[in-house]
């Protein structure tokens, strides 16, 4: 898509501490310079994604549903690589592991599934956990999504090249994984190709949500169960998203900063569906313009899938490195009303991945009773929306879970504060 | 038949029943503490509404430990002056005072001056809205207008009027018990005087940023920084303050303040214009 009038990049795109700015205001950037510098282990580098002049950083509304800092850049329509950087392939082969994690960490890789957990702090677990299985999720973690998809049908070869990459910096013989959901044959095709003569298994997988849930994805490959407060690295296993792969290859091959990503725009009120490239920073409102605009009757756009992305509260957010999709839709058809009681059909218990039971959850919650809501497996819920969405009452089962996350981490900060 | 079945049951039931009075009987001889009736006064004449303003979970509490401390310094912020008269009268001491405080809301942001940003349709609640968002109003800083702090206030004296918490005077006796619910920290706790002026806005954007979200809002425009001749008030990040201690009521910057709903207020406590007088 065609450059936008101005970019803004948030310095927190990833799990853990914001990046701390290295660019001031009135800069001169290339495109692929680093603007926001890693502080901490859990946090990630943020990179600009085209020439141009560092306008402000300041506040500016987040698709998380918050403000965070966020530098603003006027392109100077030039888009000039800054030195070094989008080289040429280069062979991976001869580099030793931490110069590969070295160059993941400095690329600002992180998981693009959604959650944004820095892949280099993903991809160097404790040394005592040995880690014997690495899996990469083509199954694309909710429905409308499908710029994995597109990712596994046009560039399979730098999906296998980076979980190849990524299967280096562990000792011994791995069990290379890729799960697709059966509904993607094109996808399965075209990676199975270059996986096989690689020994790595594609693996077609029932489709059904939350089919790319990390811990549903782990049970689905290898039989292990990811307990309770447990991490997949307990069970010897590490999950990647396809897009983290491409990442990770154009990283360690081909110096390229992560300032790009494919981002699915869809939902019945937009006038034109399809992935697009699109650089970190643009707004959705220049997509929107790229995309042939919305209908009036649009009275939602959700950053993410349907099930667990978040409605934005103004069209100035800008993509981040974990928007995998922006959906416009009118929900007025489904009728949406106030909650009504709980009429204990059970549906909600059928259907968590997690063996929960949402109802009793949110009754918890909105008691606020923190207490006892972590003794019934509160930390356990992956917030997937399944119990919400068959919910005959219309209960916001796990918005009401949400919430009771949120206070239970707001008093233990009190507490340890 | 029947009384077969019934004599045995009775008769077994009544000595199991005989045979644990008797016991409850000895432990509550053996073990009775002796209560100093002075407790119990005290305890009679503290509000009892368990606010827990004094530090204390319970009025009981705050009863016990007065009554064994004697210690005056000890406070009810809810039974005011009032009270620490009484309490001394009980205790044969001089109570001090407590400081006559209110929770004032640091915005003005009714539906008709604050604009909204986007419409919220979850579960009514300001934490919950604040997981969703950064809340319903353009300005983030403002009070979002769900009210989970009434549920907090013991005493009433709470409302939602418009999409902005209002509190009653009359009623808030100064617990700060709503203080650390709200997620936006609009409420604080002020000292009551007889003309107390303030900032009632809590936006800590630009001036025009704050402006565009809000006809209330403070855009830090040092107009006020300016009159004021006790240098009472002062700007810190985009948003001024007045110094309760230096403020001397003169009205000054009232008359300047441009926005079209003045950001500053002025109150006047009642009660503390009675105590002047």
């Amino acid at each position: 898509m065609p450059l936008p009038a101005e970019l803004s990049i948030p310095l927190s795109q990833h799990l853990g501490k914001p990046a701390k700015p290295v660019v001031r205001m009135n800069d001169e950037v290339k495109k692929g310079q680093l603007v926001g510098e890693a502080d901490g282990f859990i946090s990630a580098n943020v990179h600009a994604s085209t020439s141009g002049k560092v306008r402000a950083i300041r506040p500016h509304p987040h698709p998380g549903g918050q403000y965070a800092m966020t530098v603003f850049i006027t392109p100077d329509g030039k888009d000039e690589w800054a030195e070094g950087l989008n080289s040429a392939p280069v062979d991976w082969k001869g580099m030793s592991k931490e110069e590969i994690l070295k160059k993941i960490r400095d690329a600002g890789v992180v998981g693009m599934g959604g959650a944004g957990f820095p892949t280099n702090v993903k991809l160097s677990p404790p040394p005592d956990k040995k880690i014997d299985t690495i899996i990469l999720n083509g199954a694309e973690c909710e429905p409308f999504l499908t710029a994995d998809h597109r990712l596994m049908v046009e560039s399979p070869e730098a999906v296998v090249a980076g979980l190849e990459i990524m299967a280096s910096l562990f000792p011994g013989t791995l069990k290379l994984a890729i799960g697709i959901e059966a509904n993607k044959p094109d996808a399965i095709d075209a990676l199975q190709q270059y996986a096989v003569p690689k020994k790595i298994e594609v693996l077609a997988l029932k489709t059904k949500y939350p089919q790319g849930a990390e811990k549903q994805l782990i049970n689905a490959i290898t039989g292990r169960n990811v307990g309770e407060g447990e991490l997949p690295f307990d069970r010897g296993c590490i999950v990647q998203n396809i897009g983290t792969a491409v990442a990770v290859y154009d990283a360690v091959c081909r110096n390229r900063p992560l300032i790009e990503r494919v981002v699915t725009v869809s939902g019945m009120e937009i006038a034109r569906q399809k992935n697009i490239s699109a650089r970190i920073g643009t707004s959705f409102s220049d997509i929107i313009a790229f995309c042939g605009g919305m209908s009036e009757k649009t009275n939602q756009v959700i950053s993410g899938g349907p099930m667990m992305g978040k409605a934005i509260f103004s069209l100035d957010v800008p993509v981040v490195k974990t928007t995998s999709g922006i959906l416009f839709i009118n929900n007025s058809a489904l009728g949406k009303s106030r909650e009504r009681a709980c009429i204990r059909c059970g549906r909600c218990v059928e259907v968590c991945p997690q063996g929960l039971a949402p109802w009793l959850l949110a009754n918890v919650a909105q008691l606020r009773q923190l207490e006892k809501i972590q003794l019934l497996g509160l930390a356990n819920c992956t917030e997937c929306g399944s119990c919400t969405y068959v919910c005959p009452s219309g209960r916001e089962l796990v918005h009401w879970i949400k919430y009771a996350k949120a206070l239970v981490s707001s008093r233990k900060q009190r507490k340890s504060a | 038949m029947i009384s077969d079945a019934f004599i045995p049951a009775v008769s077994s039931l009544g000595a199991v029943a005989l045979a644990l009075g008797l016991i409850i009987h000895y432990v509550s001889k053996r073990f009775h503490v002796e209560e100093d009736p002075t407790v119990k006064l005290v305890n009679s004449i503290l509000p009892g509404v368990n606010c827990g303003a004094c530090g204390f979970p319970s009025c009981n509490q705050f009863a016990e430990v007065l009554v064994e401390t004697r210690n005056n310094a000890m406070t009810c912020p809810v039974g005011g002056p009032d009270l620490a008269v009484k309490l001394g009268e009980t205790l044969g001491m001089a109570m001090a005072e407590p400081k006559a405080q209110t929770a004032v809301v640091l915005c003005q942001g009714k539906n008709d001056v604050a604009r909204r940003s986007a419409q919220y349709l979850g579960i009514q609640d300001c934490w919950a809205a604040t997981q969703a968002f950064a809340g319903p109003k353009q300005c983030r800083y403002s009070c979002i207008g769900l009210g989970s702090c009434i549920a907090w206030c013991d005493f009433g004296a709470m409302r939602l009027e418009n999409g902005l918490i209002v509190i009653d005077k009359n009623l808030c006796t100064g617990c700060a018990a709503c203080i650390p619910v709200c997620p936006t920290g609009v409420l604080v706790m002020q000292d009551k005087k007889a003309a107390r002026y303030f900032i009632a806005c809590n936006s800590h954007d630009r001036g025009a940023a704050t402006k565009k979200a809000c006809d209330a809002g403070c855009t830090a425009c040092q107009k006020c920084v300016k009159v004021c001749e006790d240098n009472a008030i002062v700007i810190e990040d985009f948003l001024a303050r007045i110094i309760q201690e230096k403020c001397t009521a003169c009205g000054k910057c009232i008359e300047v303040c441009p926005t079209k709903v003045n950001c500053i207020r002025l109150e006047r406590d009642l009660n503390a214009v009675k105590q002047a007088s």
